[in-house]
């Protein structure tokens, strides 16, 4: 198999994580985040307030937002070649992956679309402030999915020398189950389910990124044995 | 990343138990899947018709206090973040309904490609924005009897509404089914499937009408739709079931991948 | 086949049903939309329809002979009245929707519409259904008989919900 392209897309990781990071840590409404007990009247201010800051993060997020897609491909394409019996779980991380990736997408044209307009009656720019949050921090369903499936897919790994090791699949269970406080926040204006409280916002964000970043490293090894490892098959069959 | 953290394992105790495990139960991953189906539609209907009400739903011609109330149950804030946490199982579904379409004969893997990304599609405008869009009218009362109405409207008109995606989807099921030479899917169920696709044609006049049968809440638009969906998906349920079932298991890739290479 | 035409007219059937309740409640407004339905159209649309399925008959009488060259004739044509029916309605509905129908609160013109639409539908299907045919008579060196019955039965069912939809969108008043 070809790993050229795996390499390139694992590449992306990088760059776009650090443009992730930059943009999230220099938007305003964003990091720290506004909070859900805020009125009309002052969300609509703030935007106002914060225009120039917040559009250009929201227009570089609307750029990368989608960033993360090729990575998870490539873990799709590792699980292919898991020894697992069927490739029913590449095709469910796939499909995950992808109704997921939409979700950041909408969450950010709607806070886009919230500063666009400065002089709009306040509860519209309310009702965008809410959809965005809501569109970003609650939909976790796919991604514990995504993670779910990934773990069950290491754990039924037949191979000789498995794909992943156990303890990438114990890891995905545990970031899966950090991230469903999440879900929550459709309920709560305060307190730690919030969208702006210690676990829908901050124990997500944090998992999310040392999640990928630690992802990162692994498809980088288990790229390298592919490689090695084909390396070795073939030397094998001249040899025979 | 150092080899100790990585291994532990090449040709060893864990690939064994993998292996023995899967000796026992050689489809496992796809039982999983399979099962996360009716686990699923329960849990759907818990949330669509227990906790939100959104099915049966209430009439596009209601009082604004109607509406009002309605929005602000607090059971429907409830029923939506359980929707925001499990819409994802969704995926298993056609995980495992893909690897049996891969198996039929006469068919590239364009068919399977094609319901898989249908049906990712589908979830979000159809499934999860009105969940959203319901959640945010009861998240805040303060809104305007108008922006309630409007979040009202725009929930179950993209409930009800979201048609392309299924269109699609049972269209290119059907195709799959009628050219299947190794009819691993009953023909049967081709039939079924264009009836479904039916269902979401007779669901177009939701756009223009808010009165009589063919409203959201319609007998013809929502009542029958809903009815032959529950009918085909139970028959989609026995018929992957039995083709999950009959699959030979040496056609299972994993068993190549673990012996072969 | 038979599973399949069964199960749509019974669905269709629970259209009609419906379409007649609301019917009974509702007897001025139906009767004035009906009226602004053009009753020749619909009539000269029977007529194609039903001449289509003469051609369709005469196309397995044909094949059952394996008298193919008459029944690819046969066919061709069926089909091209089949086609010529979808052009038809196709012109009477854009003169219906450059008129502002349906109005939103219109129940007889979207029956009409969806009616007639699902129908259109079927009437699609059949023509790629017909094609099939086509396809199995020119290309397979013993086409099937049963395979063109089959087309047929199709085609019949589709022509017979047409007049169910005539006599109860058009006529009955």
């Amino acid at each position: 198999m070809n790993t050229r392209d795996q390499r390139i897309c694992l590449g992306l990781v990088p760059v776009f994580g650090a443009l992730f990071l930059i943009g999230f840590t220099i938007c305003p409404g964003l990091f720290p985040p506004l909070s859900p007990t805020m009125t009309a009247e002052q969300v609509a201010a703030f935007y106002r307030d914060h225009v120039g800051q917040i559009r250009a993060s929201m227009i570089l997020f609307n750029l990368i937002g989608i960033g993360f897609i090729p990575f998870f491909m490539v873990i799709v394409v590792q699980m292919m070649r898991m020894g697992n019996p069927s490739r029913a779980f590449a095709y469910s991380y796939l499909a995950a992956a992808v109704s997921g990736g939409t979700l950041f997408a909408l969450a950010d044209l709607a806070w886009l679309n919230a500063v666009a307009r400065p002089d709009r009656d306040p509860q519209l720019t309310l009702l965008l402030n809410d959809l965005a949050w809501f569109s970003f921090t609650t939909p976790v369903g796919f991604i514990i999915t995504q993670n779910l499936c990934l773990a069950l897919a290491i754990y039924m790994d037949a191979l000789p020398e498995p794909v992943f090791p156990r303890w990438v699949g114990h890891f995905n269970v545990v970031s899966a189950l950090l991230m469903v406080p999440g879900a929550f926040a459709l309920l709560y204006k305060t307190g730690p389910f919030a969208w702006d409280g210690a676990l829908s916002y901050w124990l997500r964000i944090t998992t999310y990124t040392l999640y990928v970043a630690v992802m990162f490293f692994v498809v980088r090894t288990a790229i390298h044995r592919q490689v090695a490892r084909e390396g070795r098959v073939l030397a094998e069959a001249a040899s025979a | 990343m150092s080899e100790s953290v990585w291994a532990g394992r090449a040709g060893t105790p864990r690939s064994a138990g993998a292996e023995a495990r899967l000796a026992r139960n050689p489809k496992l991953d796809q039982w999983i899947c399979y099962w996360s189906i009716p686990f699923f539609y329960t849990l759907f209907g818990l949330i669509f018709v227990l906790f939100g009400r959104i099915m049966p739903p209430p009439s596009p011609t209601a009082s604004i206090e109607d509406v009002l109330e309605y929005m602000q149950a607090p059971k429907l804030g409830v029923g939506m973040a359980l929707l925001s946490l499990t819409l994802g199982l969704a995926s298993l579904s056609s995980g495992v309904i893909v690897v049996q379409m891969k198996r039929m004969e006469g068919i590239s893997p364009v068919l399977p490609y094609a319901y898989l990304t249908a049906l990712a599609v589908a979830g979000v405008p159809g499934c999860l924005f009105p969940g959203f869009v319901f959640a945010l009218g009861n998240f805040r009362p303060e809104y305007s009897a108008q922006i309630q109405q409007m979040l009202y409207d725009l929930g179950f008109l993209s409930f009800v509404g979201s048609l392309g995606c299924f269109v699609i989807q049972y269209l290119v099921f059907a195709i799959a089914i009628f050219l299947d030479r190794r009819m691993i899917f009953p023909k049967w169920l081709g039939y079924l499937t264009i009836w479904a696709l039916v269902t979401e044609l007779v669901a177009i006049p939701i756009w223009i009408t808010r009165t009589g049968p063919f409203a959201w809440d319609g007998l013809l638009s929502f009542y029958l739709g809903t009815v032959l969906f529950v009918g085909w998906e139970f028959c989609m349920c026995v018929c992957l079931y039995r083709a999950i079932k009959n699959q030979p298991v040496e056609e299972l890739i994993g068993r190549a991948a673990a012996h072969g290479e | 086949m038979w599973f399949f035409v069964i199960g749509d007219l019974w669905i269709f059937a629970c259209y009609f049903a419906c379409y007649m309740r609301d019917r009974a409640r509702n007897p001025e407004l139906f009767q004035q939309g009906q009226e602004l339905l053009s009753q020749g159209i619909g009539a000269l649309n029977t007529v194609i329809l039903l001449t289509s399925s003469l051609f369709v008959a005469l196309c397995v009488q044909a094949t059952r002979a394996k008298d193919i060259a008459v029944a690819s004739r046969f066919l061709a044509l069926g089909s091209a009245c089949g086609a010529a029916f979808m052009l038809i309605k196709a012109g009477e509905w854009y003169l219906k929707i450059h008129a502002g129908f349906p109005e939103s609160t219109d129940p007889f013109f979207i029956y009409y519409f969806m009616l007639t639409g699902l129908h259109m539908v079927h009437v699609a299907l059949g023509l790629v259904i017909l094609a099939l045919l086509w396809r199995e008579l020119r290309g397979a060196k013993e086409p099937r008989a049963q395979f063109a019955e089959t087309c047929a039965t199709y085609w019949h069912m589709v022509d017979s919900l047409w007049i169910a939809i005539f006599a109860l969108v058009y006529l009955v008043r």
